[in-house]
């Protein structure tokens, strides 16, 4: 046993096991300064997540793109009759509410629960019918990577017969290093608190 | 046994093979005994008005016992991200594998064949992609564990009900028991009930809030689609104690009587008779 055991860690570079390192996509511009591929992601990054997911233009998206940017994001689903509209028109109002500066920096992102029907095509149509702009960040992601997100976020969501979700009403807000500074849940609690925890965490950077 | 069952375990062995050869050149480690489940129904506890009363389960391997602390080390020796001393706490609480020795020493409170527990759910799942494996579902691990000793519905298994709920009855032991002590039911799973608890893939599909005085009928606020959730059975007081335990926790817990097993899909398309 213990013979194995070593073979194994000696072994252990080659099988995998190690973290990746913090930014492996090349060809993309650093956004903010900050040197991503040397630097690691910190303790609480939710950027630490290997959880893959794709764009409403097909591109393949991890989480730690955003890095260096504030997040505001939510989980939905494009068929949504009732909560996910007012969640998504909140963002938008957070959105409007910021200061020109905080605003420009500030990443919106929605990734649906839908993974069958929410295909990238489809949440490209979902962005030209809310006429989102480029700072709106739609993605798609398999079951197994929606399903870790929720879990890091604290959403809990269940899919029903009719097809339909039921789920968490959350808008969560993210610091520049992917760490949660704000959880905003239900859909009463109003967007003022949202936008000066947002606009508080961006002073002075 | 039905046929679908009979058909199933005829192929089981190729499965298996498959299974080892998928799992590539990743590890020495022993490929753990999986039991072939046939298809079957499960019958969630609470569901939507709009959910379907019975949940079909399609045929899937499952792990006969849970992983045990000696499969843990294995998986930490190779994944050094998932060590003790070396796990985010995003992805594990302060009491991840606390009571073992040391990183890649269990030690005597965490014998080899007892089942690994203070693990977290995304410990679980880490393990579970490393042996090439998932997490089984809320359905397939319920309709598993639905089973008595001796006939496939335990509701009316006496024997079972007994152990179980003389284990729910007991403080959780300072040294977990061997996982083989626990005896194989009706599919040939062992532990499922009656050893420790264990996670599953969805445990985060339970939308209640954990504040008691805001269940009783669900917050629309909170959750969107809610307000149409019902008890189903209210006799199953074990399955009341799963659900309560999967609504509490985080993703990064870790608890001294929560555990694990895998799960495969069965890819191969069946033997035609």
């Amino acid at each position: 046993m213990k013979n194995i055991l070593l073979l194994l860690f000696l072994s252990a570079p080659l099988v995998g096991g190690a973290p990746l390192p913090a930014d492996d996509h090349t060809g993309k511009p650093a956004c903010c300064g900050l040197s991503a591929a040397a630097v690691p992601f910190t303790k609480k990054s939710l950027y630490q997540s290997e959880a893959g997911f794709t764009t409403d233009a097909g591109a393949s998206f991890s989480l730690g793109e955003l890095r260096g940017h504030p997040v505001v994001l939510a989980m939905f689903f494009t068929s949504c009759g009732y909560a996910c509209p007012l969640i998504v028109s909140d963002m938008q109002a957070i959105r409007a509410q910021l200061p020109a500066e905080v605003r420009d920096r500030t990443r919106f992102v929605l990734v649906s629960f839908d993974t069958i029907r929410d295909t990238p095509d489809a949440l490209a149509k979902y962005r030209a019918m809310r006429s989102f702009e480029a700072p709106w960040v739609l993605l798609h992601g398999n079951a197994n990577s929606v399903r870790e997100l929720a879990a890091l976020l604290g959403v809990k969501y269940q899919q029903e017969a009719d097809g339909a979700f039921s789920h968490s009403n959350l808008i969560t807000l993210l610091n520049p290093e992917g760490e949660v500074i704000h959880q905003r849940a239900g859909l009463q609690g109003g967007i003022g608190e949202t936008v000066a925890t947002l606009t508080t965490s961006c002073e002075g950077k | 046994m039905n046929p679908l069952q009979q058909k199933f375990h005829s192929t089981s062995t190729a499965l298996a093979l498959v299974g080892l050869m998928l799992a590539g050149p990743i590890f020495v480690k022993a490929e753990a005994a999986m039991v072939v489940m046939p298809a079957g129904t499960y019958v969630p506890l609470l569901r939507a008005t709009k959910e379907a009363a019975r949940i079909t389960v399609a045929p899937f391997l499952l792990d006969e016992c849970p992983v045990t602390n000696a499969d843990f080390l294995v998986f930490v020796t190779v994944s050094p991200k998932w060590r003790r001393s070396e796990v985010s706490g995003l992805f594990a609480d302060s009491s991840y594998l606390e009571h073992w020795s040391s990183d890649l020493e269990p030690g005597p409170h965490a014998p080899p064949a007892a089942p690994v527990v203070q693990v977290s759910w995304f410990a679980a799942r880490a393990y579970a992609r490393w042996a090439g494996k998932r997490l089984p579902t809320t359905a397939e691990w319920e309709f598993a564990a639905s089973a008595g000793y001796t006939r496939p519905d335990g509701k009316n298994d006496d024997a079972l009900k007994k152990d179980l709920y003389g284990w729910l009855a007991r403080p959780v032991p300072a040294v977990l028991p061997d996982v083989a002590t626990a005896a194989p039911n009706f599919f040939g799973v062992r532990g499922l009930q009656g050893l420790v608890w264990e996670w599953v893939d969805d445990f985060n599909t339970s939308m209640v809030t954990g504040e008691s005085r805001a269940d009783t009928g669900l917050d629309r606020d909170l959750f969107c689609g809610a307000g149409s959730v019902g008890a189903k059975d209210t006799t199953d007081y074990a399955a009341f104690m799963r659900l309560a335990l999967r609504s509490s926790l985080k993703a990064n817990n870790t608890t001294t009587s929560l555990g694990f097993r895998c799960a495969r899909d069965i890819s191969l398309t069946p033997v035609k008779p």
